[in-house]
């Protein structure tokens, strides 16, 4: 960098616009493409929210009823909530649980923390659906655990039966290894050096954990936070298959209106609202990010 | 070895290596049951065990379930493809050259996170249906897929990215290497694990995803499809097979990567001692 600035001006403006075109050249069909695929698609929801569905077709009479049927029904309401909480609960969980494995395959992982991280992602490979079915076959009322317990003459675990624990429990096996990952990510760039600073100024070990290694990777635990909350919201299968009736959730409702009864009006109003919560949850979370406390130098100012 | 280098392990050091073997337990239970269920006679009640292997003899007796692979891989291929180039352009882009719409690039790189992916499948189902007047098919569906697959593998090269030293690659080129050939010689050997990472991870993402590609499929039966199809009327114990022969060729892999790690072949882009 510093042999740049000594170059006579002509020339180095000649070379910054070159740079200028490499950065679109690299970054800009990524960025493009994302454009294209997300932002487009989520714009036609928003203008599809305010549009009316009759007989599986959609007519462009501008209005706000698919709203006014959101906020008034009460069932969508009592569906917002219980997915909301339910979501809460299990990004804490997984908050929880992730912190001591990452930390220590970040630390201890020595050669094999790629190995590691990478076990935590292979059961991804039997999908979603398989690995509820089995969790049933776990949890389930004629599944592993509970009937053992009747064989040798205990009765069942009733939470783990249909009821939004099983649910939770089932959230939390397929949204914590991401979780981990994101807080790994962090800790693996992390200057442990700076433990043993703390240590030499006599700092206990978790002094120095919640003075120093907490929010210096608040950031890494911050997108572990969002993208766990996020599907959690928005999740449909699980409850559908783990959680009985009383875990219906704003997911399944939503999934609905775009299958059985094809009313995409008010199931694009109910996807603005997801949308709508989900950037409310990022900012309030992204609100707690101080780039310089983080100690986040890498990207923005290299 | 992990515990190795200590002398005394430190009891907080034990306990998060028993919270790490807890989670692989937890991660792994329901793994272990559909391998072992695909072996029994009976997979809603398969304890105690009748072996049996029927339900390979269905497996590969059965069409659906070679179309709805080979649809899975096609698929997810093509999107992994797609992430991990998109991916790896953006982060040697943004990381190496100063321009006012880093941040922008970045925001753009990163959005895809911070969408449920149910958002993202409905989204697209009704932009391709109502606004471009396509039905779903295997493209648009990779398409999508790649969506969340390009900010997943941007985070992964990006995180490895940040250490590396740029010096080495002006190095070369004033050696009279091209931008090409520098990236090739220099760059690629030293940031291979991480776009194989982030590869790896965007695969088994369009691999075994349900909610966008459901909407974005039509009637082109992939495997979590199908699984979703069977699990509403009893699900097949094919698909308790075929999960267990994929497990089984990833427990290979790993089985060799950790091998190749035992003896020091390949590093993964470990540089410790």
């Amino acid at each position: 960098m510093t042999a740049g600035t000594l170059q006579i001006t002509p020339r180095r403006t000649k070379l910054h616009r070159l740079f200028a075109y490499r950065f679109a050249l690299l970054a800009g069909p990524g960025a493009l493409f994302i454009m294209i695929a997300l932002l487009l698609p989520l714009l036609s929801i928003v203008v599809f929210s305010f549009w009316r569905t009759e007989s599986y077709e959609l007519y462009a009479d501008w209005n706000l009823d698919n709203y006014r049927v959101m906020l008034t029904e009460p069932a969508y309401r009592v569906f917002f909530l219980r997915s909301f909480f339910m979501a809460l609960a299990v990004t804490l969980a997984c908050l929880v649980i992730s912190w001591p494995v990452a930390y220590f395959i970040a630390k201890h992982g020595g050669r094999y923390r790629l190995l590691l991280v990478l076990l935590l992602a292979a059961p991804f490979f039997t999908g979603v659906i398989l690995r509820i079915a089995a969790l049933q076959g776990l949890f389930g009322p004629i599944g592993l655990i509970n009937m053992t317990l009747t064989e040798i003459g205990l009765p069942p675990i009733q939470v783990l039966m249909y009821t939004p624990l099983a649910a939770g429990i089932g959230l939390v096996y397929l949204y914590v290894p991401f979780m981990i990952t994101a807080i790994y990510l962090s800790v693996i760039n992390f200057n442990f050096e700076l433990l043993e600073v703390a240590k030499i100024n006599g700092a206990k070990p978790w002094r120095a954990f919640i003075e120093i290694t907490w929010p210096l990777n608040w950031i890494g635990t911050a997108i572990g936070l969002v993208v766990v909350f996020i599907p959690c919201l928005a999740s449909a299968v699980t409850q559908r298959f783990l959680g009985g009736t009383q875990s219906s959730s704003f997911g399944m409702s939503l999934a609905q209106q775009f299958g059985e009864t094809g009313t995409w009006a008010l199931g694009s109003a109910m996807g603005v609202a997801l949308f709508v919560s989900s950037i409310v949850a990022i900012v309030l979370i992204g609100r707690s990010i101080n780039l310089k406390r983080s100690g986040f130098t890498g990207v923005i100012n290299p | 070895m992990i515990a190795g280098k200590h002398k005394t392990l430190k009891p907080a050091v034990l306990a998060m290596g028993l919270v790490l073997a807890a989670v692989y337990v937890f991660l792994y239970a329901p793994i272990f049951y559909v391998i072992y269920t695909s072996f029994s006679a009976d997979i809603v009640w398969p304890f105690p065990p009748h072996f049996s292997a029927q339900s390979y003899g269905d497996l590969f007796a059965s069409s659906l379930y070679g179309d709805a692979l080979a649809n899975s891989i096609t698929l997810a291929l093509g999107s992994a493809v797609l992430s991990t180039v998109l991916a790896a352009a953006g982060a040697i882009g943004i990381l190496r050259y100063r321009s006012r719409w880093r941040g922008f690039a970045m925001f753009m790189f990163l959005a895809p996170l911070f969408v449920a992916e149910l958002l993202i499948g409905i989204s697209t189902l009704a932009f391709n249906a109502r606004v471009l007047g396509l039905p779903g098919n295997l493209y648009s569906a990779m398409a999508a897929n790649a969506v969340p697959g390009t900010s997943f593998a941007f985070l992964i090269i990006l995180a490895q990215l940040v250490r590396y030293d740029w010096n080495m690659d002006d190095a070369a080129m004033v050696f009279g290497a091209g931008p090409f050939r520098s990236f090739i010689e220099i760059t690629l050997p030293t940031i291979w694990p991480s776009l194989f990472g982030a590869f790896l991870i965007s695969f088994i993402l369009a691999f075994n995803n349900l909610e966008i590609s459901f909407y974005n499929l039509g009637a082109i039966p992939t495997l979590p499809a199908v699984a979703w199809g069977s699990l509403r009327f009893g699900l097949g114990p094919e698909l308790f097979a075929l999960a267990t022969l994929v497990n089984g060729a990833v427990f290979f892999i790993f089985a060799v990567m950790y091998i190749l790690m035992r003896y020091r072949i390949v590093s993964f882009g470990y540089r410790g001692p």
